[in-house]
């Protein structure tokens, strides 16, 4: 399976300031949600993006969408003609190219004669994020209609109303919605019904890119399972790359070619699928895996006991973050930050000892 | 110590009546643990917030409802029947039901440290002095694995991380020593290494003190591991209840086949998933029959969609209800 490249990160920082009142006056701390990280996602590819709550996840999808700033580093999109840095676009073309990535509600609709026809153009029709809550990221005032045909409409890749529509039909029978739903608004609907209507609103435009950042995790497990189901299938008709953030690491399983573990801000490790799984090559990566409890009350469950909590990203430790909490971590993991490297072919990992474990998990029948 | 016949609950809105648990009787074992598991709407937080009377206002039982609890001290108390206000009710929660929730920064009081609040708790149910309640809240702290207790005991719940507050929680619920700890969702907000952890303690300190528990979740795999019984809830009624090894392993229930099939496993990689068809229904659009029949493969036309099933023992430990395992009802009907 060769794919061509679609994204590519290099050594991502996003660092936040943090402001401390003290009596009088106040000291600003720097928070870095994400240091350090580099990696690719290929064309048509879905890379999981897995982690506990304050690793940085969401910080990273949305880096690469440029709807908050990267400190340093870049975030190159490849498109068939030419190579265009992300991290290097400013001001103006900024603020159209985040209109398209329906981050910026509060905006409204952008005036079609406004609209400049520079190179951003071609992507603003390229990205687009899905989010967690189906409830808190529809318009109440606005029919399903319009809602999927927004991205069309402000980013003005589409006038002509007829098009429009024929465009949000196609997407929605997709997606499938009932089309005789268009008409209505969306408090009418289910949490599954609302999520399927994100997804055609994220999709419509026919994006290369998609971040779906936690866009199963609210729904109830028959409709996760719909969900997931719907997303690989409009993969495969349509050739998206997802980019997909999930702290439920069976949902990740089903859904991704490849998978990238995160602890506090770096990642830990970044593998095809199978190889994560089965023959992880990071500590945490296996810890979590043996955390994860399974609906089987004969299975054996023994996670691993990780000592202490996740440490505050203000205060991450030295060296290996992990470090504190690692059972085999040694001095050396204390003083040196471990490097990011490929220990095999696509293998990914920052652990100093990676080969010297030799982790495997059962692999079930069914 | 702990059970509850024919359970109805309803709710007066301004939309009409609505009954978002119906008919739901469960018992609870000295000394185990009953898991209820359902998805969203499917009234599992309701039904076990009546064990306390903690309803609102507009909530009705029906007459039938019975609650029945054994106390500490040996006699019989009739829950459903208990006033608003009286003392029995007062003594009744904390003092011999706890009760945890998912979201732990919402049920501690910011105003007041965590030390400050399990002292109240146990001063008012233990009836013992400052320095006394001071001195089992340190104890309890200590046995949730908080570290540094004489130091967190003075903090506020906004010092600490997630983890840490949810095992503060717990100390809390548990600091009062009731009998039976009714858990709601407790680890859905956690991540997974440290719901490990949390699971591992509430399962110890369930031995060590001999409590019996009522574990509420969605998540089938937790379940798993620390419910005895299981009881399982679509749309306000337990469609299939039993021990849990018999549930998971053989469901009879549609219903419960259908949610086993749809979860994903970290075993089996890039599979397509086989999701339960259509939405739950609406508790106002409730369907004629059984709640399920709208949904379920299996479902007999003329049979499932006339009249709600009757709960049938399929095993000794188990129930059901539902038709295709009601055969002889079927003929009579």
């Amino acid at each position: 399976m060769t794919r061509p490249v679609l994204i590519e990160v290099n050594n991502l920082e996003v660092r936040f300031p943090i402001r401390k009142k003290k009596l009088f006056g106040s000291d600003i701390q720097e928070l870095r949600a994400v240091d350090d990280v580099s990696f690719t996602i290929k064309r048509g590819e879905t890379v999981g993006l897995v982690g506990e709550s304050g690793s940085g996840k969401t910080t990273v999808g949305r880096a690469i969408l440029r709807a908050i700033d990267p400190t340093s580093g870049e975030v190159i999109f490849h498109t068939p003609k030419e190579d265009t840095d992300l991290a290097n676009i400013g001001g103006e073309d900024l603020r159209k190219f985040r209109q398209h990535m329906n981050m910026v509600f509060s905006e409204g609709p952008v005036r079609l004669s406004s609209m400049a026809a520079d190179r951003l153009r071609l992507f603003r029709s390229k990205m687009s994020l899905v989010f967690q809550d189906p409830y808190s990221s529809l318009n109440p005032r606005m029919t399903v209609r319009d809602i999927i045909a927004e991205p069309l409409v402000a980013s003005g890749m589409m006038t002509d109303r007829a098009a429009i529509d024929e465009r949000v039909r196609d997407i929605a029978e997709r997606c499938k919605l009932n089309l005789e739903h268009l008409r209505r608004f969306p408090h009418a609907f289910s949490g599954g019904q609302r999520q399927r209507i994100c997804i055609a609103r994220a999709l419509v435009s026919r994006p290369d890119f998609v971040v779906c950042d936690e866009s199963v995790s609210a729904l109830d497990v028959s409709i996760q399972a719909e969900i997931v189901n719907l997303l690989k299938d409009l993969q495969d008709e349509m050739g998206v790359a997802f980019l997909f953030i999930a702290h439920d690491l069976s949902v990740v399983a089903q859904m991704s070619h490849r998978v990238a573990v995160m602890y506090v801000g770096k990642f830990a490790e970044y593998a095809p699928t199978e190889k994560l799984f089965f023959s992880p090559k990071h500590p945490y990566t296996y810890a979590l895996l043996s955390a994860v409890p399974r609906a089987d009350p004969d299975a054996a469950f023994n996670p691993i006991k990780l000592q202490g909590e996740i440490p505050n990203p203000l205060d991450a430790p030295t060296g290996c973050r992990f470090s504190t909490r690692c059972p085999y971590a040694t001095e050396r993991c204390s003083a040196n930050v471990p490097e990011w490297r490929e220990i095999e072919r696509d293998h990914f990992v920052a652990c100093h000892y990676a080969e010297d474990f030799n982790f495997t998990r059962p692999k079930s029948q069914n | 110590m702990l059970s509850v016949k024919n359970l109805s609950i309803s709710f007066d809105t301004d939309e009409g009546r609505i009954t978002p648990v119906r008919d739901v009787s469960f018992f609870v074992p000295q000394g185990k643990t009953l898991g209820i598991v359902g998805e969203s709407g499917s009234g599992k937080s309701v039904s076990t917030k009546a064990l306390m009377r903690l309803l609102p206002g507009n909530a009705k039982l029906s007459p039938e409802s019975e609650i029945l609890y054994r106390t500490k001290t040996g006699h019989e108390l009739a829950i459903h029947s208990l006033k608003p206000s009286s003392r029995e009710l007062g003594r009744l929660r904390g003092g011999e039901i706890g009760m945890i929730f998912q979201e732990p920064m919402a049920s501690f009081s910011p105003v007041y440290s965590v030390g400050n609040q399990m002292m109240e708790a146990i001063r008012l149910h233990r009836g013992v002095g400052k320095g006394e309640a001071r001195a089992i809240a340190l104890d309890m702290l200590n046995r949730v694995g908080i570290s540094n207790a004489a130091h967190r005991i003075d903090q506020y719940s906004h010092e600490m991380s997630g983890g840490m507050r949810q095992r503060a929680m717990i100390a809390l619920a548990l600091s009062a020593g009731p009998a039976l700890l009714i858990a709601d969702e407790p680890t859905t907000a956690l991540d997974v290494t440290i719901q490990a952890q949390v699971l591992e303690l509430m399962r110890e300190l369930q031995q060590d003190l001999g409590m019996s528990m009522i574990f509420i979740t969605h998540d089938l795999g937790v379940i798993a591991q620390i419910a005895d019984e299981v009881a399982v809830m679509y749309l306000g009624t337990i469609v299939e209840r039993g021990a849990t090894r018999d549930v998971l392993r053989a469901p009879k229930h549609p219903y419960t086949q259908g949610l086993l099939k749809a979860i994903p496993s970290i075993n089996t990689l890039q599979q397509r998933l086989n999701p339960v068809p259509g939405d739950i229904p609406s508790p106002s659009e409730r369907p004629s029959g059984c709640p399920f029949h709208t949904r379920c493969p299996d479902a007999i036309a003329g049979v499932c969609d006339r009249k709600p099933p009757r709960e049938i023992a399929v095993s000794q430990t188990s129930a059901v209800r539902c038709w295709l395992h009601d055969q002889d009802a079927r003929n009579a009907a």
